[in-house]
């Protein structure tokens, strides 16, 4: 009895807050729906929605279109000859993935057709005359984001694989054809004079297999990056920022239940009987969180740097830009205070403010590829992600860590992480106002 | 001969407030006059309109209409130049548990804007004024709650107000701190601070209050030296029995 009176006192009190229990329920709901979303395609059987890659045809035969309809065949590319109607060249192809718009471009040289003809045929003549195989071949270069991980970039190289195997075996199909014949009557003739019995079976030329297994394509991996780098991009260098923003994003919690715990204490109040400016209250909060994401960030830093390579991997390297580095922190991490502040002038109760800032931060990291890079979602999500602050942060970060960008590169979104950080502080001191005069 | 209107501190005219979304005014035309240097007590039942009309004399809330003035600055629309004449002693504890009493006053010191030179001196007055001295850098949530009121007193008296609100300001303490609490607020209003003050204790207001307003229904019923009412009265022999006569003995239990 004593049970049953305990639940149905919890279950009246969890009943009394209506608006906490739509924040818990609505929240996982949508969190569930979004992260759903974002991984459908890459947890898809099939292989899901495709990725999408330029393609610069610079081939004047008909290989380059060839292995195009075999690359769009096997459905695991879209590819992408033009922007607004104006086709892509090899300069505008490594630009566009370079700035992220991108993250592949195939391109196809100018001799494509000629010299994987003239490799494929060397090839077989190679095999009937038991000679060594040809070394000739041609060169597809595939130009790709630093940004993208390993995972990915593997699915690409496998399906750019496929229909290149497709194409050389059309080509050294098509030399057989033509070499065979010859080479018969060439050996015919040798071994039984220009005239031969009929019905008498000649011995037939030996033929080396080994060409079979000779490339008359190869594909050279190239990162969109103005100093290529060495070596590539780890997954430290990928995933440290990543969630370095996301822990950043959680001061959303404690500073909205600053607020709310002023608020329902009655030093809030009391303060605003007192000759202090809103702005002065709100930005007295913003600098001292600001300053805990900067201890944060830094920390996280040095997990990159010292911690994590004693566990084998590799070390974080950060970027040539320090100036670029901390402005991107600095705009993230006022973002996410911002954020908090809004959170904590909304919200009306601590447990409304922790469900709702932790689930829409989450989400907002979801959105902003931190979990699932945002180029494998779904054309729609990809479309949805552009709102997320943790997505223009990530990408600002990734522009120092992976793909040597600098001031220049990251201004746009330490701007729009700026501007976002303006917006939730004018609605807030917009709402702050309010309750000063009562209303 | 001086001019009577130079001594008031407060006045209020016709004040209204009416609560979003209720029918029913919590301040119904409520006038005052109050003079500089007194103690002057705010009584009434529970949802009378007292804490809505110290409300509103703080800046904390806009009137629906009617006027109010402090030291001759109009509260709604010079709301800045009253909270510097202005202190709160709020009936909540408005104070960061987390923090020692020191840390507390040294923080809404400079809030309340006291001259950096003089914080310090002015934490130690307040600390020593409520008795707090010994026990000023323990956090205050290991307060008792008498002293967490004593602290919420030092407070609002920081930056030496011309007026200081006091809403309830003994309730739920023990005698020892409410009897040091009433003798701190007569010190205080000897050395011209005037105070204005909500109680449920009728006692308290007989002994400290120099006028009383007994407000019921947000309007005022009576007003006047609570000794000169007791004795203008017909049967009553203390405030508490004046009161009761004039607000009725049903309860006023209302909804927040």
């Amino acid at each position: 009895m004593l049970l049953l009176a305990n639940i149905k006192k919890e279950l009246l009190l969890l009943s009394r807050d209506r608006l906490s229990l739509l924040v818990l329920f609505v929240m996982p709901m949508v969190l569930v729906l979004i992260l759903s979303l974002i991984q459908d395609d890459i947890f898809r059987a099939t292989g899901g929605a495709p990725t999408t890659a330029l393609f610069v045809n610079l081939d004047a035969g008909d290989s380059g279109a060839e292995l195009r309809r075999n690359l769009q065949s096997n459905g695991a590319l879209t590819l992408v000859e033009d922007r607004a109607g104006e086709a892509f060249d090899v300069k505008s192809a490594r630009q566009a993935v370079f700035s992220g718009d991108y993250q592949f471009a195939i391109i196809i040289p100018a001799a494509f057709t000629t010299e994987i003809n003239q490799a494929a045929k060397e090839s077989v003549q190679a095999a009937l005359s038991h000679e060594d195989p040809s070394r000739r071949s041609s060169q597809i270069t595939i130009v790709f984001d630093p940004a993208v991980r390993g995972v990915y970039r593997s699915a690409v190289l496998n399906a750019l694989q496929l229909g290149v195997l497709g194409l050389e075996l059309s080509r050294k199909s098509s030399a057989f054809e033509q070499l065979l014949p010859d080479e018969l009557h060439r050996s015919m003739t040798e071994q039984m004079g220009s005239v031969f019995p009929v019905g008498m079976l000649p011995e037939l030329p030996q033929i080396s297999f080994d060409w079979t297994g000779q490339q008359l394509i190869t594909l050279d991996e190239e990162l969109a990056s103005p100093e290529k780098y060495a070596t590539l991009p780890t997954s430290v260098q990928q995933n440290v920022p990543a969630w370095t923003l996301f822990g950043m994003f959680f001061i959303v919690i404690p500073l909205a239940g600053t607020l709310i715990r002023e608020r329902e204490e009655g030093t809030l109040t009391r303060l605003m009987t007192m000759p202090v400016t809103n702005s002065s209250l709100l930005l007295g909060k913003v600098s001292a969180h600001l300053l805990i994401c900067m201890i944060q960030f830094g920390l996280m830093l040095m997990v990159g740097k010292f911690l994590l390579p004693l566990f084998g991997t590799p070390v974080l390297e950060l970027g040539s830009s320090p100036f670029a580095l901390m402005l991107v922190a600095v705009s993230a991490a006022l973002a996410a205070c911002g954020y908090g502040i809004l959170v904590g002038v909304v919200a009306r109760s601590y447990d409304q403010a922790a469900i709702f800032g932790s689930v829409s931060i989450v989400i907002a990291a979801a959105l902003g590829g931190v979990m699932v890079p945002i180029y494998v979602m779904p054309r729609f999500m990809q479309t949805l992600s552009i709102i997320s602050p943790l997505g223009w942060g990530l990408d600002a970060f990734l522009d120092i860590f992976v793909r040597g960008g600098h001031l220049t590169t990251v201004l746009p979104r330490v701007a729009a992480l700026g501007g976002f950080f303006l917006l939730c502080m004018i609605v807030a001191m917009v709402i702050f106002q309010r309750w000063r005069r009562g209303n | 001969m001086t001019d009577p209107a130079a001594d008031i501190i407060l006045t209020t005219e016709n004040l209204v407030k009416i609560y979003p979304g209720s029918d029913k005014p919590a301040v119904a035309g409520l006038t005052l006059n109050i003079n500089r240097g007194t103690i002057y007590g705010l009584l009434g039942p529970n949802g009378a309109g007292k804490t809505t009309t110290i409300s509103i004399l703080c800046t904390l809330l806009q009137p629906s209409s009617g006027t109010a003035t402090i030291l001759g600055h109009d509260v709604a629309r010079q709301a800045g130049a009253v909270r510097r004449k202005i202190g709160l002693v709020p009936q909540d504890i408005a104070l960061y548990g987390s923090l020692t009493a020191r840390e507390n006053l040294r923080y809404f010191a400079r809030m309340l804007k006291v001259s950096g030179t003089m914080i310090e001196d002015r934490v130690a007055e307040c600390l020593q004024l409520v008795e707090l001295q010994d026990c000023a850098d323990q956090r205050v949530s290991t307060y008792s709650g008498g002293m967490k009121r004593r602290a919420n007193l030092a407070v609002g008296i920081l930056h030496q107000p011309d007026i200081l609100f006091l809403d309830e300001p003994t309730v739920g303490i023990d005698a020892q701190s409410r009897n040091l609490i009433l003798e701190r607020l007569v010190e205080l209003n000897r050395s011209g601070v005037t105070l204005v003050y909500t109680t449920h204790y009728m006692d308290e207001a007989q002994q400290i209050c120099d006028e009383v307003a007994i407000v019921d229904g947000g309007k005022m019923i009576a007003c006047g030296n609570p000794s000169r009412l007791v004795h203008d009265s017909v049967s009553c022999e203390n405030l508490e029995e004046l009161f009761l006569q004039l607000t009725g003995k049903q309860l006023r239990d209302r909804m927040e």
